[in-house]
């Protein structure tokens, strides 16, 4: 096989966007498991804050109001993943550490894949060589400020 | 049984734009596409233009969009088409191509990119005596792609041609996997560099369209995607 230059080539982030997308099957399906089905198995540490802690609303609830919003559509019985669990989870000393390592990386590897896959439709469609180029440059550094917003979020939550 | 023939006409000399004609048309179910389209300018108009040459379903001269999906008119009957009399058969020419006039298109375009991709044994070794060999395991990799007639029914099948009028296309980037991987040719390097661009393989989404078309059922994203992989790991 003959080696090529790299420097023109597509082939990597062609790649990279068949390995984002495998790693996002799985990495939504935690999510998704994790955030909004299971949240006492994914509730790492009760010991982060005291039971009088929990008690006294230290860390903010969801309101009465959006509590009852969500009973009005989904019946009493609907179960809302507590603001708190979320924010327990993400403070814990030990396992904050391994959470906020999977969010970072499921960021990026969301970011990557959607902002790929919109760059080829956008190719698609453009058809100005210096309007797709405008598109690619703006549509990548809107991936970067969303990085850099989801990035902060992850590692200040509860730390 | 008697059909009704649709044929999409359109003579840039007189007409502004495409228009659908209708002919009734007497056919057997075991007839061909093709004959259907021969009866009309045999016997109802002979204006009408129209590829065709071995009807064998070897030279690929008469692809076409018949029913709404690219075929070759020789090479798809009756029978398979519609089951009852008075049924519609609808031509077009391919989509996605400037037609010159009727269901003849202009292929140049088409044939600009299958030259693009280098589409020739590249090899600077001297020749041996005889021939250079391959061995029949060799030769199983590009069995299949070696069977393409060049009718330009996938290219013109798949959304990303209809989208970029540039973008290679399935049968041009059929023909470097052709090439490339066939153990006698040495060019992999220059043809992979045409094929791993803005208008190449990454622009293929593995829609499958080209696979429908295809007259000989040639496996054309399977073979792509060898390519793409080949891409990857030399790039």
């Amino acid at each position: 096989m003959a080696s090529r230059a790299a420097s023109t080539s597509n082939a990597q982030s062609w790649f990279l966007h068949r390995i984002t997308g495998t790693f996002l099957i799985f990495m939504l399906i935690t999510h998704f498991w994790v955030q909004h089905y299971d949240q006492q198995t994914a509730t790492i540490s009760h010991d982060v804050l005291s039971t009088e802690q929990i008690e006294n609303d230290v860390l903010p609830g969801y309101t009465p109001e959006a509590e009852a919003a969500v009973e009005a559509r989904f019946g009493e019985t609907a179960e809302v993943t507590p603001y708190d669990v979320v924010m327990l989870r993400l403070a814990d000393p030990v396992y904050a550490v391994l959470w906020k390592a999977f969010n970072i990386l499921f960021l990026i590897v969301a970011l990557h894949h959607g902002f790929y896959g919109l760059n080829n439709v956008m190719s698609d469609y453009i058809r100005n060589p210096m309007a797709r180029k405008t598109a690619k440059v703006l549509s990548w550094s809107l991936a970067l400020v969303l990085l850099v917003v989801g990035m902060y979020s992850v590692l200040v939550a509860g730390w | 049984m008697t059909l009704n023939v649709e044929i999409k006409r359109y003579n840039p000399e007189k007409d502004d734009a495409p228009h659908w004609e209708s002919y009734e048309v007497p056919a057997d179910p075991l007839d061909s596409a093709l004959a259907l389209l021969l009866h009309v300018k045999w016997h109802i108009d002979g204006t009408l233009s129209l590829r065709k040459s071995c009807a064998h379903g070897v030279c690929g001269s008469d692809a076409m969009q018949i029913n709404g999906e690219n075929k070759l008119a020789c090479s798809v009957l009756v029978q398979d088409l519609v089951d009852n009399d008075g049924a519609t058969v609808k031509f077009a020419p391919l989509p996605a191509a400037p037609v010159i006039k009727d269901l003849v298109i202009d292929q140049s375009r088409f044939f600009e990119k299958y030259r693009e991709v280098k589409p020739w044994l590249i090899n600077d070794n001297p020749a041996p005596e005889k021939e250079r060999k391959q061995s029949p395991a060799e030769h199983e990799i590009i069995e299949e792609a070696t069977k393409c007639i060049m009718c330009g029914a996938c290219t013109h099948a798949c959304p990303s041609t209809w989208a970029s009028p540039d973008y290679l296309g399935p049968a041009a980037m059929l023909k470097a996997y052709r090439y490339t991987f066939d153990t006698r040719d040495d060019g992999e390097g220059e043809r992979l560099d045409t094929v791993d661009s803005e208008n190449g393989l990454w622009k293929c989404y593995t829609i499958f369209n080209c696979n429908e078309a295809c007259p000989k059922d040639i496996d054309i994203t399977r073979w792509l995607s060898a390519l793409k992989r080949r891409s990857a790991v030399t790039a």
